[in-house]
């Protein structure tokens, strides 16, 4: 193992908050946030022993396994019926105890408005709100560090009107 | 609206942003269940919440209908444990007297039936309250049948106790629990819901909590082995790997106990059930709400400890109490048959019966207290169940109803 690359253990108890908020936010529920999550650290626990800190920030190897792991998810049909229920204002089940706690989440509202932004505006919005500076998250969604700081401010913009249009 | 106004909205909903992101996480324990997932290195099911969650329910306030399937496999006895004589720490003696001594209790054969008090009476899940002396409840278990049955005693009950021990703990603190953490070489790392701490040590994570009411469950411990926590370099069967284990992590049993080893599924599990002494008597196991006995337990993958889990180590005051015999206990299990005009109802063989300890929860201090233990077995639409019948066996005169 590389000298300065951390333990596994380190490495999931400090990400896997941030990585779930992430995927939160992405799939609009905690039921496929979890379901996600568990695919990003099964994946990141697998490939862990071929991570190499020269090429990448521990952080930013994570989020790319995650955001790989929310598109497979989306690939896998999710997203479809996801935005089904809301425009049909389907109420999503919440399966137990769990879920209803969530619904305490003071900002699950936001989250949702930015679960339906368009995908690339979402990734630099949870991206970067889950501490990844623009050049990780530039380099994540293969665009320079300049191109995702107007990308994310575009998708700020995106997220205002639709909270106006909330509003309205 | 101004550019200046405009740039304090988008300002705005950035804060709310970051207020959400940092906000926003899974439940409680999710946390720990995933990270076992990850160290068993098996494929993660689609509805990972789903396969866990019997086992979590279990750790926080075991499941009133108890799953059967994988969660159960999984870690069955993790809800539950085993309150060890010699109070907090390790390698203390287990006998009695000392944990009598400590609590200011008469010494051994000098009690008083009784000294107590009034004992509040076990209760059993989806079970009619004892209402009536000698009444039985029903234990709940996953396998067991739970329709109205007719029951008849066709074994043998040559118990011969006019008194029982009754055991009692007070409620654990966190303090308590620090300090259990402490002698293990854990360090506090927070106080999660429904925990009365989480600890790290060097290569496992630590979480203890109190007595939970409903189910009844024991102040029990649960140690998650961290990436670095090395198989265990040792011969023998999984047992040999649990003593070994659990002796490098000084966390023996300190009681009288049998071991049971469940190879079914991966992980293994290495059951340490735990006995109470009962003079006149002998050993009589520790049952949980579900029937099983239970004490601590090792959860093996391979030859890597994957989780450990017992009661916390408490000291235990201890008083004798009348119980009711034998004759009154299948009296009161016979009792609790369904109507017998129902020629639908199948009827149970109940053909072996024992002392047992079932843990009644009651506040600041609850008890483990004595009942008979009556298991048989019940023909319903072509499959055969187990029934189990518990019948509390302190005197009703000493219990509340």
């Amino acid at each position: 193992m590389e000298a300065d690359r951390p333990a596994f253990e380190d490495l999931y108890r400090d990400y896997m908050g941030r990585i779930y908020a992430y995927v939160r936010a992405q799939v609009g529920s905690a039921a496929d946030a979890e379901d996600v999550t568990s695919q990003v650290f099964m994946n990141a626990y697998q490939a862990y022993a071929r991570f190499e800190t020269r090429n990448s920030t521990p952080a930013a190897w994570l989020f790319r396994i995650a955001r790989n792991a929310t598109l497979d998810h989306f690939r896998a049909g999710k997203r479809r019926d996801r935005l089904r229920r809301t425009i049909e204002r389907e109420p999503q089940a919440e399966e137990d105890p769990a879920g209803q706690a969530e619904e305490r989440i003071q900002y699950r509202a936001l989250l949702a408005r930015v679960a339906d932004l368009p995908e690339r505006q979402r990734d630099a919005i949870s991206l970067r709100h889950s501490g990844l500076s623009f050049d990780e998250v530039g380099s994540l969604l293969g665009c320079s560090e300049d191109a995702a700081k107007m990308l994310y401010h575009r998708a700020l913009k995106a997220l205002r009107e639709a909270v106006h249009k909330e509003q309205a | 609206m101004s550019q200046d106004d405009d740039e304090l909205e988008l300002q705005a909903i950035e804060r709310q942003l970051e207020d959400a992101f940092q906000t926003t996480r899974p439940r409680p324990d999710f946390e720990d269940e995933l990270w076992l997932r990850v160290q068993s290195s098996r494929p993660a099911p689609r509805r990972f919440r789903d396969a866990m969650s019997a086992f979590w329910n279990g750790v926080r306030e075991v499941p009133a209908v108890p799953a059967t399937a994988t969660a159960l496999v999984l870690i069955v006895a993790i809800g539950v444990g085993v309150v060890a004589l010699n109070g907090l720490g390790h390698g203390g003696g287990g006998a009695s007297t000392s944990a009598v001594e400590r609590a200011g209790a008469p010494a051994a054969g000098q009690y008083l039936a009784g000294n107590f008090g009034k004992l509040p009476s076990p209760v059993f899940r989806g079970a009619p309250k004892s209402t009536t002396p000698g009444a039985n409840v029903s234990a709940q278990q996953g396998i067991d049948y739970a329709g109205p049955v007719q029951l008849a005693w066709t074994g043998t009950l040559d118990v011969h106790l006019t008194t029982a021990p009754v055991f009692r703990y007070r409620e654990p603190s966190s303090t308590e629990a620090d300090q259990f953490a402490s002698a293990l070489g854990a360090v506090l790392r927070g106080r999660p819901s429904g925990f009365l701490g989480m600890y790290a040590a060097a290569d496992y994570t630590l979480k203890i909590r109190g007595t939970v009411t409903s189910p009844p469950s024991s102040p029990a411990y649960f140690i998650f082995s961290g990436l670095n926590l090395q198989p265990i370099d040792a011969a023998g069967g999984p047992q040999d790997l649990a003593d070994v284990f659990l002796a490098q992590h000084s966390l023996q049993p300190q009681w009288q106990y049998t071991v049971g080893v469940d190879s079914s599924g991966d992980p293994v599990k290495v059951v340490y059930q735990r006995q109470f002494d009962v003079p006149g008597y002998g050993p009589a196991y520790v049952i949980d709400f579900n029937a099983n006995r239970y004490g601590l337990e090792v959860d093996l993958s391979g030859n890597r400890p994957v989780l450990a889990s017992g009661v916390l180590p408490l000291s235990l005051d201890i008083a004798n109490y009348n119980v009711i015999s034998s004759a009154d206990a299948i009296r009161a299990a016979a009792g609790s048959s369904a109507p017998s005009a129902d020629a639908a109802v199948p009827v149970a063989q109940l053909d072996h019966a024992e002392l047992v300890y079932v843990l009644v929860p009651a506040g600041d201090h609850s008890f483990y207290e004595p009942a008979f233990l009556f298991t048989g077995k019940v023909q319903a639409g072509g499959q055969s169940y187990t029934k189990h019948v518990l019948v509390p066996a302190v005197d009703p005169v000493q219990r509340n109803p």
